[in-house]
């Protein structure tokens, strides 16, 4: 049976809505540590995940069996009819543009061509530019993955996309008083030649430990903080970009819930997250087959969007904007961001510097975690520098600093011109490939916690 | 495709066998149901079956890994065979047909509760229990997962082993609304046999969360600090685990390199990685290469004894492999992972164990910003609780908590609440086992 066959089958069923999303994912992965072969591991697998909507409950089904797509259309009916019974809410999908096509995100160089034999001397070749007296242990993973998607609705939208990743990650790790770890990753959608741009990471890596290793414990309290381009990625994709995702809004544990034509930032910030520009979390069409757009969601200070998924955007009575992304076929799709940016100011690094007496300089992301619904955040930093007088004095390691995402955001009070993007792996109980960025970013009160 | 996976397995070995190469197939059926909370109701069931092989070739010493679905054998064993080629030789032996124990991990009542479609219940009963209390509390998330799986392992010294497992936990997240912001908590249990009260995992929350509607100061300095069960195992799995990791300490990036037989915590504390207990959250009659499962004590009376290896590792170490290698999932190569990390110390009353000043926390947000190699951390915690004259007051907000962890292990000292607390992070399992503790050099900072 083909896609539609069994979409008209189980709306002959009863459904008010069904979606049916067919993968094949081809991906390799290699570790390589202290220069030799660790790991080394490639395969294939398919499958397909069956949605059904029927009176108000959800049934979904992943499958790795393509040959009984009938049988797990049934599951899936049958879960949806059994939830219905427990629903009070209403529920149901919000219109939009219905799309018969086909897109292939292109790569340059196929990384399906280059032989396995090519990515491991890539990696060797990497690891020998990171030789330093002081770096006791590296370790290089290379990543890459394609998949080969099949979207059809209900409604009438049948997708089919090629998605290619790729990841390289870097990570140098010394010791003096305590040992000390420094990694920079690289990553996009595209092909074998963005291996080319890991290069330009190991300069920073190296830089980052040697003055890690002479780092001292940073102060605590408050104080004004300067983040650069790739923690202020991080912020915005964390504290802010988390809370503006339209599941946890229409669920009430958002702290922007309510706020859309409100100020929630200063003036001079402005927050997007969008899947059609060139990042590691870009796609062409959503997991439900909603064509990707950008997503003002922050402008000049006004919230103006959330990122929406269907069935959240017809909860919150707006337009959805491609926001469901899923891990693979065994799950269904979430409200997820893809390449969240903050856009650059006008200001210069010295201008900002200028502004603060005491503070600290925080550069690259050691992780964070948030809370969305009492709109709170927690972020390490890899690297830092304390601040005085509008100079910086010294390193210091171990810096974390934490504060409430709104009061934060009012709190920016200059951004540089210059902006870089960073990649990760954004963890809600699935993974999903993102890129994040912005510029220098200067906050004029944020909770600083160290040792001291 | 729908070959049994015990077939599939065999099938995978007799191919690396006939071509005259060593190696091992893991193979795994599974399948997992799951129910989300939204908003103060069951929204939706979600279901994957799970069917894969995961498939390592040793050929002239150097290892290769595949992986495929049941059916595509030929084709997995090709991409391995094909992988080991750019691989360094380490000439790794698989095991030999042994005993293995056989831990209790397989609750036929699980099963039965799932194929009755129980599930949806279970959740209602967490729902109902967190709206007990009061009518402004809403679980506004969360779910409850429940897993039936079959592991099989082979390898090409005719060992053929086999293992049933089930699993079921429920989580809440219960929230009081608030103009500008909420006031949330949540409670999470995991068990492998059908023993939860989902009731009560929801009225648990309701209550955490009732807890906070008040505020306190925060105290500031170096001011005693009692960790609930989950809070002490997140800090721990992300800053003791890596440090016993036998990879992390042949290359010099643990704490505890070269400090075997050292006195690294309290005297009386015992701190052990136990794969063979009945219902253990990792247990299992033997790990994902084939070793039979055995107890590891790490560190004993206070004294650091043994760390922790997989194969690969521990013939790189010149040790044995103490079972500890997983793979958490079919597509993933086997690597060191703990299995059942057991604390055992005093184990004092937990009312015994409150401060007359000092705070309560309930979670840590920031764990995995633990850093790894030094186990220095820096962590919000919340929710938390200030502790004044020996008893629980009002919440306090945005406190940050560090120190060393390694270090506080000297002074700490544990209470006898043991909780199971699971987490999962991408393919990675945060599986703990711990008592609450109190820390008694631990910095306070905050607003």
């Amino acid at each position: 049976m083909s896609l539609k066959d069994i979409i008209d089958y189980v709306r002959a069923e009863g459904a008010d809505y069904c979606d049916i999303r067919k993968e094949r994912w081809d991906s390799t992965n290699l570790t390589l540590k202290d220069g030799e072969i660790d790991k080394v591991t490639s395969g294939k697998e398919e499958g397909a995940m069956v949605r059904v909507l029927y009176d108000n409950g959800w049934g979904n089904v992943g499958i790795s069996d393509l040959e009984d797509l009938k049988g797990t259309a049934d599951r899936a009916i049958w879960m949806a009819k059994s939830n219905s019974k427990y629903k009070k809410e209403e529920t149901g999908m919000a219109d939009v543009e219905t799309h018969e096509e086909s897109i292939e995100m292109s790569m340059e160089e196929n990384f399906l061509d280059v032989s396995i034999e090519e990515k491991v001397s890539f990696l060797k070749d990497l690891e020998k530019q990171l030789n330093e007296d002081f770096v006791r242990s590296t370790e290089l993973r290379y990543g890459d993955g394609i998949v080969d998607k099949e979207i059809a609705t209900s409604d009438g939208t049948h997708v089919k996309m090629k998605i290619p990743r790729i990841v390289t990650y870097l990570i140098v790790i010394g010791k003096s008083d305590t040992i000390q770890r420094a990694s920079e990753g690289i990553g996009a959608t595209g092909g074998y030649e963005v291996t080319e741009r890991a290069y330009d990471k190991k300069d920073v890596v190296l830089q980052r430990l040697k003055t890690l290793l002479k780092a001292e414990t940073p102060p605590s309290g408050k104080m004004p903080l300067i983040m650069d381009p790739h923690l202020t990625g991080v912020f915005s994709h964390e504290a802010f970009g988390h809370a503006a995702e339209g599941d946890l809004v229409s669920t009430g544990n958002s702290c922007l819930e309510g706020k859309i034509g409100e100020d929630v930032a200063s003036d001079i910030v402005t927050i997007k997250d969008d899947p059609t520009m060139n990042g590691y979390g870009s796609f062409p069409f959503d997991d439900e087959g909603t064509k990707a757009k950008n997503r003002i969601l922050v402008e000049n200070g006004v919230l103006n969007d959330f990122i929406l998924d269907r069935e959240n955007a017809w909860k919150l009575d707006m337009s959805p904007n491609g926001g469901a992304r899923a891990e693979d076929f065994r799950v269904k799709p979430l409200v997820r961001m893809s390449n969240t940016i903050m856009e650059p100011g006008d200001m210069s690094f010295d201008e900002l510097l200028d502004e603060v007496d005491k503070g600290v300089y925080a550069k690259s992301s050691g992780g964070g975690q948030v809370n969305t619904g009492e709109g709170t955040f927690q972020f390490n930093a890899q690297e830092a520098y304390l601040i005085k007088d509008g100079e910086i004095e010294k390193p210091l390691r171990d810096v974390s600093f934490n504060g409430f995402t709104l009061e934060t955001l009012q709190n920016i009070t200059g951004i540089t011109e210059e902006m870089e993007t960073g990649i990760g792996h954004c963890g809600k109980g699935q993974t999903a490939p993102v890129t994040d960025g912005g510029a220098n970013v200067l906050i004029s009160e944020v909770t600083v916690g160290g040792r001291e | 495709m729908n070959e049994d996976i015990v077939e599939s397995v065999k099938k995978a070995v007799e191919i690396i066998d006939k071509k005259g190469f060593d190696g091992d197939v893991f193979g795994i059926k599974s399948r997992n149901i799951s129910y989300s909370i939204k908003k103060g109701e069951l929204s939706d069931s979600s279901e994957y079956q799970d069917n894969g092989l995961g498939i390592r070739i040793i050929k002239d010493g150097k290892v290769g890994f595949g992986y495929c679905t049941p059916g595509d054998e030929e084709k997995g064993v090709k991409i391995a065979e094909e992988l080991s080629a750019v691989s360094e030789s380490i000439d790794l032996r698989l095991p030999e047909k042994n005993d293995t124990p056989e831990p209790k991990t397989h609750d036929k009542k699980i099963v039965e509760s799932s194929l009755e479609g129980k599930g949806a219940k279970f959740t209602q009963d967490v729902i109902e229990g967190a709206k007990s209390l009061e009518e402004d509390i809403i679980p506004t998330r969360g779910g409850l997962a429940i897993s039936i799986g079959t592991k099989v392992l082979g390898n090409t010294n005719d060992v053929f082993l086999k293992q049933k497992g089930t699993a079921i936990s429920a989580s809440v997240l219960t929230t009081i609304p608030g103009k500008d912001t909420s006031i949330n908590a949540s409670e999470s249990r995991f068990s492998r046999k059908m023993d939860l009260d989902f009731k009560d995992v929801g009225k648990s929350a309701a209550e955490k969360v009732d807890s906070l509607r008040e505020s306190s100061e925060i105290p500031k300095g170096k001011v005693p600090v009692v960790m609930n069960p989950d809070a002490f195992g997140m800090l721990m799995w992300f800053g003791i685990v890596p440090a016993i990791d036998g990879e992390n300490i042949r290359k010099g990036k643990s704490v505890y390199e070269g400090r075997k037989g050292e006195q690294v915590a309290s005297e009386n504390l015992l701190m052990k990685d136990d794969p063979t207990k009945d219902w253990g959250i990792g247990s299992g009659p033997f790990d994902d290469e084939g070793v039979p499962s055995e107890e590891t004590s790490i560190i004993k009376d206070g004294r650091l004894k043994r760390f922790i290896y997989d194969l690969e590792e521990a013939k790189k170490s010149d040790t044995e492999s103490t079972a500890n290698g997983m793979r958490g999932g079919f597509k993933n190569p086997p690597e060191i992972t703990d299995r059942n990390i057991v604390l055992r110390g005093e184990g004092k009353d937990k009312d015994d164990l409150l401060p007359d000043d000092g705070i309560l926390v309930d979670g840590v947000m920031g764990a995995h910003t633990l850093n790894p190699a030094s186990g220095d951390f820096s962590v919000v915690a919340t929710p938390a609780w200030l502790v004044e004259n020996g008893e629980i007051k009002g919440k306090v907000e945005g406190a940050m908590i560090s120190g060393n962890l390694p270090e506080t292990l000297k002074s700490i000292e544990l209470a006898d609440d043991y909780k199971k607390s699971y987490e999962s992070i991408g393919s990675r399992e945060i599986k703990m086992d711990l008592p609450s503790a109190r820390f008694n050099d631990i910095t306070v900072s905050g607003n």
